[in-house]
């Protein structure tokens, strides 16, 4: 039989599998690895040299200060350490609100494509992707001026309008393919119990599709809150600033202590990071779905 | 006849809460950028605003920010997707494989998409630090260099570090493509060349990569577009220099509307790049369309 030769060819391709697994392992991790410890290291062994692999002297202050900075980091941190509080809770509204408006706007089409079959429906879907290729600098300096003269500015509505732009195509798309996968015979046998069209909707169809409706939603999440070009541009005070635009000052800041740096860096991702955690399968399937389908 | 008029009128009731917040959030500002464009338009002097026509277009043909930022944005797109294609197929197929600890690899993996860009740059900026970096440090600890480096002041680092940290971020969307279309290989393809005594690159060669010329195709895409419009982390990390090293097209557009609020010549540039973005994405998809291989 062939299972002879095949055992001895296995173990060498395990080898070449495992090598490879790790180096991969490593790259992935050890970059972020790098800012975590240090944002639990004092300064002085943040910035030693040889480099400190694991902190000597670990420490919650970094994290402590953003909620009550003393003068001398407040002297060094310069206004984002302060900022950091406010940016957080900014970008945790900012990124929910675009999300829960994604699902309102979005489950209805995503629906219609699903469901019925209607002219000039494949010319809408396509639109819907091409909205999503223009690039975000195309529609900026519009955008500004708009939300300038509308007075929004600075301000959570800005924001969450600008997200819509480039979430919504995805999130229709995604969902479109979830909702697809949902059978037909559940809404027809709750049409036969004589539920009206929107009982049967809340109560049998949304239900089942559920699963797509948190990729979406966490995906909406996640662009809005990663999201920095127009967050940089239509805020400028701790009203509406979201956690990237202060990330980015205590970057671009020279005076700025490392550690309190990447515990900025360490916060900003932390949201982003437990809900991929959390939703990685549903994530995966939906980035799968909603890329343009194979 | 008359079931179908309802059922297209409750479909474009359905979609219309979409199209038009669509066509209010990006239809009109692309528009108005059009009409933004064909004015000299700076937020410094909101008194000397006045239609050029089509001048600020011209300008560009001169203009050697633009010009430079147009190469170095070509060049990077080449790079990062070239090595953003050829890591994320080694990986995606280490993670078709069964192994323990493939799991936790898969998760691992999908770390760097969950990262703002702007943390990525941050990232990578202390990692490449000249006094502290860990770049540094693990270099002249393996003793491969004797001093320590300033690894962003030089223009072909700057760039090519840039594009390291940029195709690190993007690694995990393409991954998961490439994994999503090597999990719809039949497996008894495999059995097949195995009873048949193929090789692992026979099989590589002759199952594998055919199943996955589709799927890369469409990470191409994909990764083409992203690599284009790059922006965060190279603000954080480099902020486009040193000099114009790393300036690619989104850097030096952000620069003239925000630091210099030349409104008009920003908009004459964030159209060109609009065009050019959609002839290109326009152009792939008609392309998969017309195989067949692009669903509605």
């Amino acid at each position: 039989m062939t299972a002879v030769p095949l055992r001895y060819r296995v173990p060498w391709k395990r080898i070449v599998v495992y090598v490879v697994a790790a180096a991969f392992a490593l790259y992935l991790v050890l970059p972020f690895y790098w800012i975590f410890a240090m944002s639990f290291m004092r300064e002085v062994d943040a910035v030693s040299v040889p480099p400190e692999w694991i902190p000597s002297h670990p420490t919650l202050d970094n994290y402590l200060s953003f909620f009550r900075p003393d003068s001398a980091q407040v002297l060094v941190g310069g206004r984002a350490i302060k900022e950091t509080p406010y940016a957080l809770g900014n970008s945790l509204i900012v990124a929910s609100a675009t999300a829960l408006l994604n699902l309102v706007l979005a489950v209805p089409a995503a629906y219609s494509f699903s469901r019925l079959k209607f002219r000039g429906g494949k010319g809408l879907l396509m639109l819907y992707l091409v909205t999503r290729m223009v690039p975000t600098i195309a529609i900026l300096i519009p955008f500004y001026l708009m939300m300038r003269s509308l007075g929004l500015l600075d301000n959570y509505g800005s924001l969450i309008l600008s997200y819509l732009t480039f979430s919504l195509p995805v999130t229709i798309w995604v969902l479109k393919d979830f909702f697809r996968a949902v059978p037909r015979e559940l809404e027809d046998a709750a049409r036969v119990d004589r539920c009206g069209w929107f009982r049967s909707m809340w109560s049998v169809f949304l239900p089942v599709a559920a699963p797509g409706l948190v990729a979406a939603a966490v995906f909406a999440f996640m662009t809005a809150w990663n999201e920095f070009m127009f967050a940089l541009f239509m805020t400028s005070t701790e009203a509406a600033k979201t956690m990237p635009v202060v990330a980015a000052n205590f970057a671009t800041d020279m005076n700025t202590q490392f550690t309190l740096m990447a515990a900025a860096g360490v916060v900003a991702v932390l949201p982003p990071l437990v809900l991929v955690l959390i939703f990685q399968r549903l994530i995966v399937r939906g980035m799968a779905a909603g890329s343009v389908k194979g | 006849m008359m079931l179908r008029l309802t059922e297209t009128r409750r479909a474009y009731l359905m979609n219309g809460p979409a199209m038009i917040v669509l066509f209010a959030l990006v239809a009109y500002p692309i528009g108005y950028s059009f009409w933004v464009s064909l004015h000299r338009q700076n937020l410094k002097r909101p008194k000397a605003t006045k239609f050029i026509g089509l001048d600020n277009y011209f300008a560009l043909w001169n203009d050697p920010a633009f010009l430079s930022s147009l190469r170095t944005t070509g060049l990077f797109v080449l790079v990062v997707v070239t090595m953003t294609v050829l890591l994320a197929t080694a990986l995606a197929l280490v993670l078709n494989e069964s192994f323990p600890g493939r799991g936790v690899l898969r998760s691992l993996a999908l770390l760097p998409w969950a990262m703002p860009g702007v943390v990525n740059g941050l990232m990578w900026r202390t990692i490449f630090d000249a006094k502290t970096g860990a770049l540094n440090g693990l270099l002249t600890s393996l003793g491969l260099i004797d001093a320590y480096q300033a690894w962003l002041s030089s223009p072909a680092g700057a760039f090519f570090l840039t594009a390291f940290a940029q195709v690190w971020n993007t690694l995990p969307f393409a991954v998961i493509l490439l994994l999503a279309g090597l999990s719809t290989i039949p497996p008894d393809l495999y059995d097949a060349a195995k009873v048949d005594r193929a090789g692992v690159f026979q099989r590589f060669r002759q199952i594998t990569l055919p199943w996955l010329l589709h799927p890369l195709l469409i990470v191409l895409i994909l990764e083409t577009m992203n690599s284009f419009r790059a922006f965060d982390t190279i603000y954080v990390l480099t902020g486009g220099g040193p000099g114009d090293a790393t300036s690619v097209i989104a850097v030096l557009n952000v620069k003239t509307a925000l630091t210099y609020t030349d409104f008009g010549l920003g908009s004459a540039y964030a159209w060109v790049i609009t065009l050019l973005t959609l002839v290109v994405s326009v152009g792939y998809v008609a392309a998969l369309y017309r195989k067949g291989s692009f669903e509605l």
